[in-house]
């Protein structure tokens, strides 16, 4: 039943339907806005949900995959060898797999739940929604698209209505951080492209014999698959210095080149990750966006960096990584404790956060560093959970600064008087982003840090350090705000509302339930890190 | 042979567990509706685990182990399982009876509390945790109640949110034990690499480092050891990891009875007994634990000494004998440590629900504002007395057995330690007589109108006091029941230790002796000590300068580093990007006014670029 | 003997360069290009004579180029009385409407 529908693209384009209401509505109308978009975010969620049902069904099956030619035109190139001729197919090729339906759950819900949070909006609903919505399905897309321009068509689909959604409705600086979002991610985006360039102009074609049987016919496309196995097949082309005819090999690969297109993704997707030197835009974002944004930003956008870091730095290029497994986990490393440490100084309570992401974010590099099952698990169950956490957090922000008319921590205290259940429900947030077993960060962190501890010991005890500073940080600035004395001004205000103590609960219920039962992740994820397990255990045998 | 109630243990932890989520779902709606149900499901879990442990109590019973899968990850597996051995049967019982006692006492102690039902809530979910970390099979799921545990300590010393102390402490206690969680993690992450099959369960790392066959590096299984015994000094106030403890008072009294008295911080203990195979196998381990044993007996009885508030007292004292108990562990002797664990769970409860009913009654926490109370209380002055002169050592009451075994024990094994062990039981007997002397005898102090607390109260009292008169016979030097009962008949205690007995009981009394002499008879003056040497009465005073040591050792520089990364990031980090900014900035500012229209400007740059051209291609041969 | 020449005609062609680009009055401007076209036809000149191949080449095209000089010459002075006339000036200092 589901097999037969274009379950992916009806995901990734549900939300459009929205939008299409959205567009004929009066804008004064802002209950019937609201309702509007929030039904469009819950479209893709339940069709996600179902097909995540589905998919663990057929676990180990065959997975997911929709295409169709999206651009095809002959190239007049030159004939090298016993290739003759040559087209450029870019395919529209949509998939799941075990690395990508977490994020595509972790979005689709994320996004619900920050279209509830988004009733603190108070000006121009309709465009703002009508940016989210845009914004929902660029984030799914990424998530899902399988060929590299694709990917890339909906990665930069993300930057212009985040763009809007920080400069139109942030705070005080808002125009600022919004410049410097776009402007890092520009350049992010721009190295990434020519990093695709490369890759599928040298690894991105597929052989076909032509009906002569001598000459061969080579269609470039930017397929993940295609890529990834070219790169990997020691008989391909890519992997080839000389034809067989001894001609010069114009799609040759050296192993250099193989660094500089790694080094390109590292910083391209480090970028956005965000990995240490490139952190102070997010920084910003945190600071400046609406809270119901920096939920999506936050709780997906960051992961869209890691994500592609995986999906492109480490399946494609493993032997890279295998040799700077060491310089990721230092990196991871210098985000944990800079992140932390930076935490802990922070005056307002939307930087600490911001700082804690940082220091999260290196969590998922160590998992990533550690390069086998149980740290890739790690990393992906990192994200997830981050992601729900973050989410959680900010949404508390949004619902703080709507009451109490700051974040910054000295203007804050004693909540817990008189909102028991924000305060109770920030401090399980807490506790989550501390790493407390039976919340959802605790599994990432320990399988982290597991994986990581098998090849690199004291990196590992260092990382473990972080541990304990992440307590601090949060403690300090999550007491700060529910314990202690309260101050006259915040004596009368009130708790959540219910459309807001719903998004709470919900998001709270999904870290139980990773925390508690991590399978619901870690199921379809089952078969998602086979091949590349198994190009690194020949890489460690060569 | 029989396991059904072993096999039925799981539901233990359950029933605070439902009691607690009920709590959480319709806490708010009755103010005895927490009572009931925390008394309820803590009696339930009472029963079960007396069952259990009846079961277990015939010989050559099995421990009954079962697991499920928990994180999959497809070919690596975590399981998550419970396991009943005749150790946890006795936790089980000692836990839930505590629990259950405290259940009823606070009933009246926070009668008068407007969130009693987050109270009772909180003490549910602590009593979950507890009986799931006794009740683990693998170091993986007793990490995860480990913690639980923690937060449910941090969470109840943080009840009275309001006050800047509490949320201090709270604070403190949770991050201090998270210093030794870290060790321990670090610990499980060692032992799972190097396990056969990684196997994390305690039967296999049991049969891992049984009687050293090897399968294991002796570098490696010390490095184990100690990162788990880091934990463990970390949640049972070890030096130097102690300073939260005395300040987790700031919680309701019946939670220091429960929490930072009787079980959770016997957590520690009970874990270096869990996973007592490794440590054997280490001799480094052991000598570490029971010197670090050892000197947090003496260290903290000192401290008790000079304090002032009753509760800080009984922490200190707390502080202290969990010291012994990991000296008895260091010397090898599981039995040693359990027993004083068992034992001292009654009475220091005892003493610490005792302590709450005179704070109940007097409201001040300071015990040179109270006197005479002994005529006004009299359950709570005899069931304190019988605590004390339990933690005294005086026979025939529980402690003196327990404290004499593992005086015993290092009279054989390190005579520096007995030494150690013997003097902390002086100081001991000196601090408990001092507190007994000054707040239920003399004159009365203050305005205020003591009066007996409510039979909720004293009701436990007198329970514990039973137990702690009687908790000691199970392990005599004639008999050595419970030795053989948890070891397996492995442990065959040295008999006989009359001299050692003989010591022991003459210390205690000495120690009260010289505490009746300066506190009630006056023979000696009070001020006897600090008239001459007021230094070390104020180093005694200020807990030897630990906390102000780790402030400047640590804190500060820590917020300085932070500081200064925070400006690094502000201006450097952030500066380079805004330099990389301003550049472009001002390469396209520069451009601009090269392109004004005039020729010979056009003209000039054009020469100018030429020479470099020039030079470009002169200089190329060069290199 | 070659040497000499070119460093002449490079003494002569910095000078012209020079007053080229600062110089402010447009006749001293077409001067100055004027003086620095001779200093290539000197060039011209000292090679075809002395230099690695000499031919006459060098002289002849040192004709075309002053005959080029003069036409320049005349057309630039043209263009400078038709610039004088719009605008009254002749401070190229003012000559800057491709900016606007």
């Amino acid at each position: 039943m589901l097999a037969d529908l274009p379950i992916l693209s009806l995901i990734t384009f549900s939300p459009l339907l929205g939008l299409l209401v959205l567009l004929f509505l009066p804008k004064q109308r802002s209950r019937w806005i609201k309702v509007t978009a929030i039904t469009a975010t819950l479209l893709p969620l339940l069709l996600s949900l179902w097909l995540y049902a589905d998919y663990n069904g057929v676990k180990g099956g065959k997975p997911y995959e929709e295409t169709a030619t999206w651009i095809s035109t002959s190239l007049n190139k030159e004939a090298v060898g016993d290739v003759s001729s040559y087209t450029l197919e870019l395919q529209y090729h949509m998939g799941v797999d075990g690395l990508s339906m977490p994020l595509l759950l972790l979005t689709t819900i994320v996004g619900v739940m920050a279209a509830l949070a988004s009733v603190h909006i108070k000006k121009r609903w309709k465009s703002f929604y009508i940016w989210f919505l845009l914004l929902e399905v660029g984030m799914i897309g990424v998530f899902l698209a399988r060929d590299v321009f694709l990917f890339f068509v909906f990665f930069e689909m993300t930057l212009i209505p985040m763009f809007f959604l920080i400069g139109i409705w942030g705070y005080m600086n808002r125009e600022q951080a919004a410049n410097k979002f776009l402007i890092y991610n520009g350049i992010g985006s721009a190295i990434m492209l020519l990093a695709f360039v490369f890759l599928v102009a040298t690894a991105g074609f597929r052989a076909d014999p032509l009906p002569d049987q001598q000459q061969m016919h080579l269609s470039y496309s930017g397929s993940y698959d295609v890529i990834g196995s070219n790169l990997a097949d020691k008989d391909a082309y890519v992997n080839m210095p000389q034809l067989a005819q001894g001609a010069d090999n114009p799609l040759y690969l050296s192993d250099r080149m193989h660094w500089v297109i790694f080094l390109l993704l590292l910083i391209a997707f480090g970028i956005k990750l965000p990995i240490f030197p490139f952190h102070t835009w997010m920084l910003k974002v945190h600071a400046e966006a609406p809270p119901s944004v920096v939920m999506i930003h936050s709780g997906v956008l960051l992961k869209m960096g890691a994500y592609g870091l995986l999906r492109f730095g480490v399946f494609m290029f493993p032997s890279q990584t295998h040799d700077w497994a060491t310089v990721l986990a230092i990196l991871g490393v210098i985000n944990i404790l800079y992140g932390a440490v930076l935490a802990l100084v922070q005056k307002e309570f939307k930087l600490v956060l911001a700082y804690s992401s940082i220091s999260h974010m290196g969590i998922v590099l160590l998992g990533i560093a550690s390069l086998n099952e149980i740290g890739l698990h790690g990393a992906i169950i990192q994200l997830v959970s981050h992601g729900f956490i973050s989410a959680l957090l900010f949404l508390i922000v949004g619902s703080i600064y709507a009451r109490t008319g700051s974040t910054e921590l000295k203007d804050l205290g004693g909540l817990a008087r008189s909102m028991p259940f924000l305060s109770g429900v920030l401090l399980t947030a807490g506790m989550a982003s501390l790493g407390l077993p039976g919340l959802s960060g605790f599994i990432g962190e320990f399988l982290s840090l597991l994986g990581l501890f098998d090849s690199m010991r004291v990196i590992t005890g260092i990382a473990v350090l972080g541990v304990i500073l992440t307590a601090v940080y949060v403690l300090r600035s999550v007491l700060g705000i529910t314990f202690g004395a309260v101050p006259e001004r915040l004596a009368a205000v009130r708790d959540v509302r219910l459309v807001e103590a719903v998004p709470m609960i919900a998001l709270l219920a999904f870290i139980v339930l990773i925390g508690v039962y991590p399978a619901v992740l870690t199921e379809p994820m089952q078969h998602g890190f086979d091949t590349l397990l198994q190009q690194l255990s020949e890489k460690a045998g060569r | 042979m029989d396991t059904t109630f072993s096999q039925a243990a799981w539901l233990i932890p359950l029933f605070p567990l439902a009691a607690f989520l009920l709590l959480l779902a319709f806490g708010r709606s009755s103010r005895m509706i927490g009572v009931l149900l925390g008394s309820v499901s803590s009696l339930a879990g009472f029963v079960l685990s007396l069952l259990v442990l009846i079961e277990h109590m015939t010989k050559g019973q099995h421990d009954y182990q079962y697991a499920v899968k928990w994180i999959d990850t497809g070919s690596i597996v975590f399981k998550a399982g419970f396991e009943v051995t005749n150790l946890t049967a006795l936790m089980l019982v000692v836990v839930t009876a505590v629990s259950f006692l405290v259940n009823v006492y606070s009933a009246g102690y926070m009668k008068g509390d407007e969130r009693i039902s987050v109270f009772y809530s909180y003490v549910a979910l602590f009593t979950f945790s507890m009986l799931g970390l006794v009740l683990a099979d693998n170091m993986l799921t007793l990490y995860v109640f480990w913690e639980l545990v923690g937060v449910c300590s941090f969470l109840l010393v943080g009840f009275w949110f309001s006050k800047p102390e509490a949320r201090a402490a709270a604070k403190k206690a949770f991050i201090v034990t998270r210093i030794g969680d870290a060790g321990l993690l670090l610990g499980i992450l060692l032992l799972y690499w190097y396990m056969p099959d990684h196997a994390l369960d305690f039967v296999r790392i049991g049969n891992a480092f049984e009687g050293g066959t090897g399968v294991i590096a002796a570098s490696v299984t010390t490095w184990i050891a100690i990162l788990i015994f880091i934990g463990a000094v970390g949640k049972s106030g070890q030096f130097p990891l102690h300073v939260w403890l005395p300040d987790a008072m700031e919680g309701p009294t019946p939670i220091s009875a429960l929490i930072h008295a009787a079980t959770m911080v016997a957590a520690g203990v009970y874990l270096v007994a869990r996973t007592f195979d490794i440590f054997q196998a280490s001799q480094t381990a052991m000598d570490i634990v029971a010197y670090i044993g050892g000197f947090t007996a003496i260290f903290a009885a000192t401290i008790g000494v000079a304090q002032n508030d009753i509760k800080r007292i009984l922490a200190y004292s707390t502080v202290s004998q969990l010291g012994y108990m990991m000296m008895a562990l260091g010397l090898n002797s599981m039995t040693g440590g359990i027993f004083h664990l068992f034992t001292h769970a009654f009475f220091k409860a005892l003493l610490f629900l005792g302590a709450g009913s005179v704070i109940h009654a007097v409201h001040t926490q300071n015990i040179q504002e109270m006197g005479g109370l002994g005529s006004k209380m009299k359950i709570t002055a005899w069931t304190f007395g019988i605590g004390a002169l339990a933690l005294s050592g005086i026979p025939p009451f529980s402690g003196f057995w327990s404290k004499d075994m593992i005086l015993n024990i290092a009279y054989h094994e390190k005579p520096a330690l007995f030494v150690i062990g013997v003097v902390a039981a002086f100081f001991t007997a000196f601090y408990m007589a001092r507190l007994f002397f000054l707040v239920f005898m003399g004159k009365p102090k203050g305005e205020r109108h003591a009066h007996e607390s409510p039979p909720s109260m004293t009701g436990p009292l007198i329970v514990l006091a039973v137990l702690a008169v009687v908790a000691g016979f199970v392990q005599t030097p004639w008999n050595d029941t419970l030795g053989n009962w948890l070891t397996d008949g492995a442990e065959q205690e040295n008999g006989g230790g009359g001299l050692v007995m003989v010591i022991s009981a003459a210390i205690g009394l000495l120690g009260l002796y010289m505490g009746w002499l300066v506190f009630v008879k006056g023979m000696i003056s009070r001020d006897f000590v600090s008239s001459r040497a007021p230094w070390l009465v104020r180093l005694l005073e200020r807990k030897y300068y630990i906390d102000e040591l780790y402030e400047a050792a640590i804190v500060r520089p820590l917020r300085a580093l932070g500081g200064l990364l925070n400006g690094i990031d502000d201006y450097v980090v952030d500066g380079l990007v805004r330099a990389a900014g301003g550049a472009a900035f001002l390469i396209g500012r520069g451009g601009t006014r090269m392109q004004n229209g005039q020729v010979q400007t056009y003209g000039l740059i054009t020469a100018f670029a030429l020479v470099i051209l020039i030079a470009a291609v002169a200089l190329r041969r060069f290199w | 003997m070659l040497s000499s020449y070119l460093t002449m005609a490079a003494i002569l062609f910095c000078i012209g360069l020079y007053g080229a680009l600062t110089k402010r009055n447009a006749v001293i401007v077409l001067l100055s290009i004027e003086l620095m076209l001779n200093a290539v036809n000197l060039n011209l000149v000292a090679f075809s004579k002395y230099g690695v191949v000499p031919s006459l080449t060098g002289q002849m095209f040192t004709l075309f180029s002053i005959a080029v000089a003069a036409a320049e010459a005349a057309v630039g002075i043209a263009v400078l009385i038709a610039l004088y006339r719009a605008r009254g000036t002749v401070n190229v200092d003012d000559y800057d409407e491709m900016r606007r």
